[in-house]
């Protein structure tokens, strides 16, 4: 074959290479666009708008849906916002707030109730679970007065009614223990997301590794320790963030339970002062401008603590291969 | 023949299309938009629906009748108004606070009435103190639809456990309104009944459980105002620091509970208050009393058992020496994207009469808006308003300021802060100025 020949070979060659990568990237980019499409449409817009709004003193008494006839302020709401002696106590609010109802209820229960209703008869695990996922199911208004029932002072409230009946003092609990009772009507709703998603996990582990593991002397603890936990590290990282950021987020049960008292701001959270300012006011004039930059550094906050969480349990690897079939 | 037959069909259908066209010419479609408590409350928009048929006939036209009502929390109803009114669909009337005057004819959402209040007759009937709520920028904004009293509350019952006789408790609102019985002097009762154990420690005097405009007659009590002369905000840091000396000390003899604010209105406040039995004094507002008589004595004999048991009087005389309530009137406003506004305020001006203000007056115990009303025999005659109607006289209100609720949110950390023991009074003035600085900048002044 002459050299000429070989080189046409070799273009045309590096010609098909060239039109399957193309095809490749198409076929890539093409599954992944409509998810791509909702994430523009439902994050990277929004969070646009509500960057833009920040800049500008839209409040209910200037309001328009006009982004060209806003007044822009440049960064006096950030200012306000850094200025506000309460902002601090806020934050660290937020911070208590979700650490703790992630790791106690939303990560460690969770685990603990798929560990347990997968290591009991099958039905009984399904009955215990359902029951979990009844705070998650049922109505926030529904589900938060059913707490404050519980939970009134006396003689309105049922626990307080047992402690009357005991011979034991009462308490207002809303104002004596309130960071108790807003972290556990969170944390019962926030157990049934990761119980799914770690039975659902644990339940796919092919069964012969897990009869394996027994089989080479294994206790339950070790297998559980050595087999389980490694294998769910996928739905854990999932779990792990995304619960964090929904808990960043949410304030509805807060809002209903306390609505961020008693006093000054003792639960107020982030996000339920972005909704106070914004989108909620017993005067009227909400500052829709000012409660957007609260939610602009909330959605900072979520951004940072997601690419932590991804480099921390090392995302690239995670999804690089399926560890149940590498194995 | 036929050419007769095809013109005279010709005829009957053009003239038809026209009577049509002219017919829906006529039919004007008017929505209004109430806050209610039902069932109380609903006179707000049903009043219309009365009157609906009348204005018809008077005007020549249709009315298609849109009426709204329910019980929204404020900040969603008033959210829901703003946003309509930017999408252009926001109800002709709209019934709210005064107060919302001060934000909504900036944005443009409401119009000014002062040019065609005076075309109807009715509006001149209106107790004119109240028109001084619906003012801003120099010009009138709404039509009043309420007027109310904030009173105290007191337990009959516990003042005749307290050895008050009959005489003593049933004098007691007009020497509040002599200033005779002053706030000192109701705070050392309530002290006195907490001592004998007349009532537990806290439940000497119980204020509302929530922000709210009430908070404001205790700073207009120590001679502390809003606005200037100019209509600019101002905060008086000497009445600020008395009025949270008042509320502390209150908590720190035992005559208030330092968790009152956060107790449930419904689930806590109510049930107890209208009990009579726990609390010796309550600030609430007139329409409390159906409420309590409707949803937590029925069983004791609604009205009656209140009558026998709770009084209602001004708020006692504070520094200034005068005793004082707070009306917070709603407002039945214009939207500015009516397409009929003349239709709108001519409904309102129907509804402005005695005979349908009364309705509501008497169901929900609000106070009457016009001077006919205190003369008519149903007004005149109820129990209820007829010994609540002389508090109008001695009323406050909240100003109309777009700042207003930077300024009222601020006022109400350190009311928070001073009962819950985390600031002293001045301390918890400190923290309410600084708030009222940071957010409404050079919009506030500190005397």
């Amino acid at each position: 074959m002459s050299e000429r020949a070989k080189t046409g070979d070799a273009t045309i060659s590096r010609g098909r290479g060239g039109s399957n990568a193309l095809k490749s990237y198409l076929g890539a980019y093409g599954f992944m666009a409509p998810a791509g499409i909702l994430v523009i449409i439902f994050f990277l817009i929004p969070v646009a708008i509500v960057l833009y709004l920040s800049v500008t003193n839209l409040a209910s008494s200037n309001f328009t849906s006009n982004l060209a006839i806003m007044e822009f302020i440049g960064l006096k709401n950030y200012r306000t916002l850094l200025n506000d002696q309460f902002a601090r106590k806020i934050f660290f609010n937020t911070i208590f707030y979700v650490l703790v109802t992630l790791s106690i209820f939303n990560v460690s229960l969770a685990l603990l109730v798929s560990l347990l209703t997968t290591h009991i008869d099958r039905s009984a695990g399904f009955v215990f679970r359902a029951l979990w996922i009844l705070p998650r199911i049922t109505s926030p208004v529904v589900y938060i007065l059913i707490w404050k029932r519980m939970i009134a002072e006396a003689p309105f409230g049922i626990i307080n009614q047992f402690n009357e009946a005991l011979g034991q003092p009462t308490f207002n609990y809303i104002s004596t223990n309130p960071w108790v009772f807003v972290v556990v009507v969170n944390g019962f709703i926030g157990v049934s997301f990761g119980m799914i998603i770690f039975t659902s996990a644990i339940e796919s582990i092919p069964k012969d590794l897990l009869n394996a593991s027994l089989v080479d002397g294994s206790s339950k603890l070790q297998r559980i320790r050595y087999v389980i936990m490694p294998l769910i590290r996928w739905p854990l990282l999932f779990v792990v963030t995304y619960q964090t950021l929904s808990l960043l987020t949410s304030f509805v049960e807060i809002q209903l339970l306390t609505d961020g008292g008693p006093g000054l701001y003792r639960t107020e959270v982030w996000s339920l002062t972005a909704y106070h300012r914004a989108l909620s006011n017993y005067f009227g004039n909400a500052q829709w401008g000012y409660g957007s930059a609260f939610a602009v550094l909330l959605v900072m906050i979520g951004v940072v603590l997601a690419v932590i969480y991804m480099r921390v349990f090392r995302f690239d690897e995670l999804i690089a291969e399926p560890r149940v079939e590498a194995l | 023949m036929k050419y007769k037959l095809c013109f005279t069909m010709i005829l009957i259908l053009l003239l038809s299309m026209l009577t049509g066209i002219a017919g829906a010419q006529d039919s004007v479609g008017i929505t209004i938009r109430c806050k209610a408590s039902p069932p109380e409350e609903d006179w707000r928009c049903n009043n219309f629906a009365e009157v609906e048929a009348e204005v018809e006939a008077d005007l020549g036209i249709d009315i298609d009748l849109n009426l709204i009502q329910d019980n929204a929390g404020w900040g969603d109803y008033k959210n829901e108004f703003v946003l309509a009114s930017e999408a252009g669909e926001a109800p002709d009337i709209i019934l709210s606070g005064h107060e919302d005057i001060g934000a909504w004819a900036p944005a443009g959402f409401i119009i000014p009435l002062d040019d065609v209040i005076g075309m109807h007759s009715e509006f001149d009937d209106i107790v004119p103190s109240l028109w001084d709520s619906h003012g801003y920028a120099g010009q009138i904004w709404g039509i009043p639809q309420d007027a109310e009293a904030r009173p105290i509350f007191y337990s009959k019952l516990l003042l005749r456990d307290l050895g008050w006789s009959e005489e003593d408790i049933e004098s007691l609102p007009d020497r509040v309104a002599a200033g005779e019985w002053t706030f000192a002097d109701m705070l050392a009762t309530a002290e006195a009944a907490v001592e004998e154990g007349i009532v537990d420690a806290g439940n000497g005097w119980w204020h509302r459980p929530s922000n709210g405009p009430d908070f404001l007659y205790y700073y207009y009590g120590h001679g502390g105002e809003v606005l200037d002369m100019e209509g600019n905000l101002v905060v008086d840091s000497e009445a600020l620091v008395a009025t949270y000396e008042l509320l502390g000390g209150a908590v720190a003899s035992g005559v208030l509970r330092s968790d009152v604010i956060g107790l449930d209105w419904n689930e806590v406040w109510h049930p107890t208050v209208a009990q009579a039995d726990t609390v010796l004094f309550a600030a609430g507002g007139t329409w409390n009393w159906p409420n309590w008589s409707i949803n937590y004595v029925a069983d004791k004999g609604g009205d009656e058992f209140l009558f026998e048991n709770i009084g209602l009087t001004l708020i006692p005389a504070m520094a200034t020496g005068k005793a004082i309530t707070l009306t917070h009137p709603l407002t039945y406003m214009i939207s500015s994207g009516s397409e009929n506004p003349d239709v709108a305020l001519a409904l309102i001006a129907a509804i402005t009469t005695p005979e349908h203000n009364n309705k509501h007056a008497i169901d929900s115990f609000h106070l009457g808006i016009l001077n006919a009303q205190l003369e008519s025999e149903a007004y005149a005659n109820n129990r209820l308003l007829s010994s609540a109607h002389y508090m109008l006289d001695h009323t406050t209100a909240l100003p109309n300021h777009p700042g207003w609720n930077a300024w009222s949110n601020a006022y109400f950390l350190g009311i928070q802060a001073v009962e819950t023991g985390e600031a002293d009074a001045a301390g918890a003035a400190d923290i309410a100025i600084a708030q009222m600085q940071n957010e409404l900048g050079d919009g506030i002044t500190v005397r």
